[in-house]
């Protein structure tokens, strides 16, 4: 019933610094570690607030909730100075090609959080106009249910990001390691 | 002031019988049957004539009847603020040469919505100086509003197919040699709130020429609510304009109710004008707040958004969720309130007062912020009107139209405010008279909740409602009641309102047509921001780019509604 | 109209002109905010979760529940009204036969019962629609997925787990009374840090 290719966006990833001769340099587990932990503390969030979902994210900036107790203070408006993207809002066809070109000008690492019904799935909106799930179009690392979800909602899905970043699960994470893993071969 | 009679009177008179212009009986308000080669001479009569004056086209939208010999229909609401009536126009459209001369030289007002009639029906509009499509995106393919479109049915849009307007490619140079350089403002920008898109044509700083682009947030509302139920489209609603969410449910109601002819309990309208005063308390705050953080003064908003999280503490208690209510039902509201609301409400009432007297401490005398508001984005009160403007930004341009006084309902006309109206119709202008609304709405909620009456908040015609859960729990006929209510929705008498309620924005209006069934026919919304942000590209033109940005929030455009 | 009052821009006298006073004015409105943040714990206004949560009303909409009579069998009779009443089409049930049934009361039960956690949008219409009051919402919110098949919950997740009076029950169906309190200002739970409200 719906016209629609399948576009994956891939992930050009560098897999760690080179020797002049072109080797691999084996980096330690402690820094690896210490690295995560810079990042999932300090996330700058870019907000793709398109409807509702974007007033409770504004909820969560303001100083009832103030995300920045999780190092997300830094609001950046442009892609190239961020590395969290919260989609927050519905997405529709017309604006998906601005979603993957904001995607791909947003440079690595990068997460994506997907927020509220509408960003992951199309929520109720089984339209004609709406794009049902941002997954057609950009990885997504954690989604948060919820129309829109409650402050409290986004504010655990960001820990739970940290969290998956702090144990290397996400998707740039396990492209990372995957092509880290088949330089080595 | 002329009545109904004597307008349609003269109108009987300039145009006999059999000249093209038939009365249609019975309806909410008087409708005309109009043939197509009479329009735009009907549409210049009925805007100049002094027994009818209709200065202001509140909406046009299409209706698909498969059915009929002539299966489309443009259908165009008047209101006229001088004699304070209202007019319906009906313009069959065959599909075979579905073309209907455009009333855009006699109302400016016409722009989008013939665009959008266009884009979602098919009709197309002789004569529009810019007839494209407007909410769905260029590589769209079919009209989605008829009803033989499948609502599932979705086009790609790929990257590069994304329209540019025809100007943009001139790339001639001025006489001094100096290209002028066309660029976007959104659609993901920090002071476009939503997905909003401006193409300006810069010479140096100042735009010499602008085009704004909709539709990124088209969610197709009006298509769900023909395949759910009455009841079913509230949550729907919530989200049109979902920084104010329980406006737009009242309104609903209130159509369908008419529809039906019944008025929800005393209660019930209490409490849903208590809550809607809040929400526009909220919408407000929101708009102020963020136009602010755009200019650049970012302290205000920060401290007002502790009013809307109080708020939201009230509408949560009430409803069970923060922003997105679904509180009300077809026949009054879903629940009660609970037991302290009226102290709740009287505890916000001596807050947010204060909140807001302090953000005007810092910003209304404040000499940076009337230098960069006072005298830009002016628009006289003509102008205004014949762009079809309502709401604040219209009070803001002189000209007093508030439905809540034109035509009160929920209970307004007992409770006693004032309507704020200013003369410059500049960004100061708009930004005056929101924050007196605020003022004013905190007096009217003092009012209400003085003396709010007890009883029922549904009523109890088990056709309408859903049975109190006790008697579904035991009773046979309370269960068969409940069981035809959720499998067939409830049944809506043949019949076509448009029910309009005062937005936060303006005139939000709700066109329902039913046919007798469980399911809306055709919901069509007019949404005050539409007509509004058409005439943004028009302001634009000779000031510099952070006028447009402190324009763009003084408007208070919100994407949902716009967009729906 | 006499209904109608008019704002007007007031001119600009010389003290705000000059724009200093104005300046001095403003920074006494942040640091009276300033001041009493720093020295008045009650005067923030942060809830600084996870430590300290807020406490949301007994109507909160949040993950669903189905209930159990006394011997542990879902209320639920697969009746679908729930599964009509959805807006986003989110609930997907399938019916089988209940022999365990002793009286005629009901003759089925869910076989399958799954809500798409990530479609639903928490309106709460499930509940209202509900004859038996089988399906309600409870209080927990705070649901981040790292994948959508995670979301997909069946019958052995809704089932309720705990005794009815122990469980944090939010929007449940509305008997005609009003119930509930608002309790403004915000209400927090204290967690192990105390919030010194």
């Amino acid at each position: 019933m719906t016209q629609r290719e399948d576009r994956r966006v891939e992930l050009p990833v560098a897999a760690g610094p080179r020797q002049p001769d072109g080797s691999q340099v084996f980096v330690t587990t402690r820094l690896e570690k210490l690295i995560d932990a810079a990042r999932k503390n300090s996330l700058w969030p870019f907000p793709f607030g398109t409807a509702c979902c974007a007033i409770e994210f504004m909820s969560v900036m303001m100083s009832h909730y103030d995300l920045s107790r999780f190092g997300a203070e830094v609001v950046r408006f442009s892609p190239r100075q961020s590395d969290l993207m919260i989609v927050a809002g519905t997405v529709t066809d017309k604006m998906a090609p601005v979603m993957v070109r904001i995607y791909e000008q947003m440079a690595e690492p990068k997460y994506v959080i997907s927020m509220g019904a509408c960003a992951c799935t199309g929520g109720f909106y089984r339209a004609y106009h709406v794009v049902q799930g941002i997954d057609e179009f950009i990885p997504v690392d954690v989604y948060v249910p919820g129309c829109p979800p409650t402050p409290e909602a986004l504010l655990q899905g960001v820990v739970r990001l940290q969290e998956m970043i702090a144990s290397g699960e996400t998707h740039y994470q396990r492209a990372a390691a995957k092509a880290k893993a088949a330089a080595r071969e | 002031m002329a009545t109904a009679e004597e307008t349609l009177a003269a109108i009987r008179l300039a145009y006999p019988e059999g000249s093209g212009v038939a009365e249609q009986p019975g309806g909410d308000m008087p409708t005309l049957r109009v043939d197509r080669k009479v329009l735009p001479d009907l549409a210049r009569f009925l805007k100049n004539d002094p027994a009818a004056r209709f200065t202001l086209l509140a909406d046009v939208c299409g209706v698909d009847y498969p059915g009929r010999a002539d299966r489309f229909e443009a259908v165009y609401h008047l209101y006229s603020p001088v004699h304070r009536s209202r007019m319906r126009l009906k313009v069959p459209v065959p599909e075979s040469d579905a073309v209907v001369p455009s009333v855009y030289s006699v109302w400016k007002a016409a722009d989008w919505f013939e665009r959008e009639a266009f884009d979602l029906m098919g009709i197309r509009f002789a004569g529009h100086p810019n007839l494209k499509r407007i909410l769905c995106h260029p590589s769209f393919q079919g009209h989605a509003l008829r009803k033989d479109y499948d609502p599932g049915q979705r086009w790609l849009l790929r990257e590069g197919e994304q329209d540019m307007p025809a100007w943009a490619a001139d790339r001639s140079e001025d006489e001094d040699h100096f290209e002028t350089q066309v660029i976007n403002l959104g659609p993901s920008h920090p002071a476009t709130h939503g997905t909003l898109r401006t193409t300006l044509r810069l010479d140096g700083e100042i735009i010499t020429q602008a085009e704004a682009e909709i539709g990124y947030l088209h969610r197709c509302f009006e298509k769900m609510s023909e395949s759910h139920t009455w009841n079913q489209v509230i949550p729907y609603t919530d989200r049109l304009n979902y920084c104010s969410s329980m406006m737009n449910g009242v309104g609903y109601a209130l159509a369908v109710e008419q529809l039906l002819g019944l008025e929800a309990p005393p209660r019930a309208q209490r409490v849903r004008l208590i809550l809607s005063e809040l929400s526009r308390i909220m919408d407000h705050i929101v708009d102020i707040g963020a136009n602010l953080n755009d200019i650049g003064a970012m302290t205000p908003f920060l401290y007002m958004y502790e009013a809307r999280e109080e708020i939201y503490s009230v509408l949560e208690a009430c409803s069970g969720a923060r922003l997105t209510v679904s509180y009300v039902r077809i026949g009054g509201l879903a629940n009660d309130v609970p037991h302290d609301f009226v102290d709740a409400v009287r505890w916000l009432l001596g807050r947010i007062p204060k909140l807001v007297d302090d953000m005007e401490r810092l910003i209304t005398a404040n000499r940076i912020f009337r230098q960069r508001t006072e005298g830009v984005g002016r628009l006289s009160a003509e102008e205004a009107l014949d762009w079809g403007w309502t709401g604040p930004c219209l009070r803001a341009c002189g000209v007093p139209y508030d439905v809540r006084k034109d035509r009160p309902y929920i209970g307004y006309d007992q409770l006693d405010f004032k309507v704020p109206v200013a003369s410059e119709g500049d960004t100061y202008a708009r930004y005056l008279v929101r924050v007196e609304e605020i003022r004013q709405s905190l007096r009217l909620i003092e009012q209400a909740i003085a003396d709010l009456p007890p009883g029922p908040v549904i009523t109890s015609d088990h056709r309408v409602a859903l049975p109190p859960k006790e008697k579904v729990y035991t009773e046979m006929e309370s269960l068969i009641w409940h069981f035809k209510w959720v499998m067939e929705g409830m049944k809506v008498p043949t019949g076509e309102v448009y029910g309009y309620t005062e937005g936060a924005n303006g005139e939000l209006g709700f066109y329902a047509i039913s046919d007798g069934g469980g399911r809306p026919y055709r919901l069509k919304v007019r949404p005050p921001c539409f007509a509004i942000f058409q005439a943004y590209p028009h302001m634009l033109v000779g000031h510099m780019i952070p006028d447009a940005v402190a324009i763009l929030g003084s408007l208070n455009v919100i994407a949902g509604e716009l967009d729906r | 109209m006499n209904d109608t009052i008019v704002c007007r821009p007031e001119p600009m006298g010389l003290l705000q002109r000059l724009y200093l006073v104005e300046v001095v004015k403003g920074l006494g409105v942040t640091l009276r905010h300033f001041l009493g943040n720093l020295f008045r714990r009650s005067y923030t206004v942060t809830v600084e979760w996870p430590e300290v949560k807020r406490e949301y009303s007994e109507r909160l909409r949040g993950r669903h529940i189905l209930l159990t009579r006394e011997d542990g069998s879902p209320r639920c009779v697969a009746c679908y009204m729930c599964e009509t009443a959805c807006p986003a089409d989110c609930i997907h049930i399938e019916a089988e036969e209940d022999p365990s049934s002793a009286s005629v009361e009901w003759e089925k039960r869910p076989g399958v019962f799954t809500i798409d956690l990530l479609r639903c949008v928490y309106c709460g219409l499930c509940v209202d629609a509900c004859p038996k009051e089988a399906i309600v919402m409870s209080r927990h919110h705070e649901m981040a997925f790292a994948s959508r098949e995670e979301a997909i919950v069946g019958l052995e997740q809704l089932l309720q787990k705990k005794p009815i009076g122990s469980l944090d029950l939010g929007y449940r169906p509305y008997y005609g009374e009003p119930r509930g309190t608002i309790s403004l200002p915000i209400p927090v739970k204290a967690g192990e840090r105390q919030a010194g409200r």
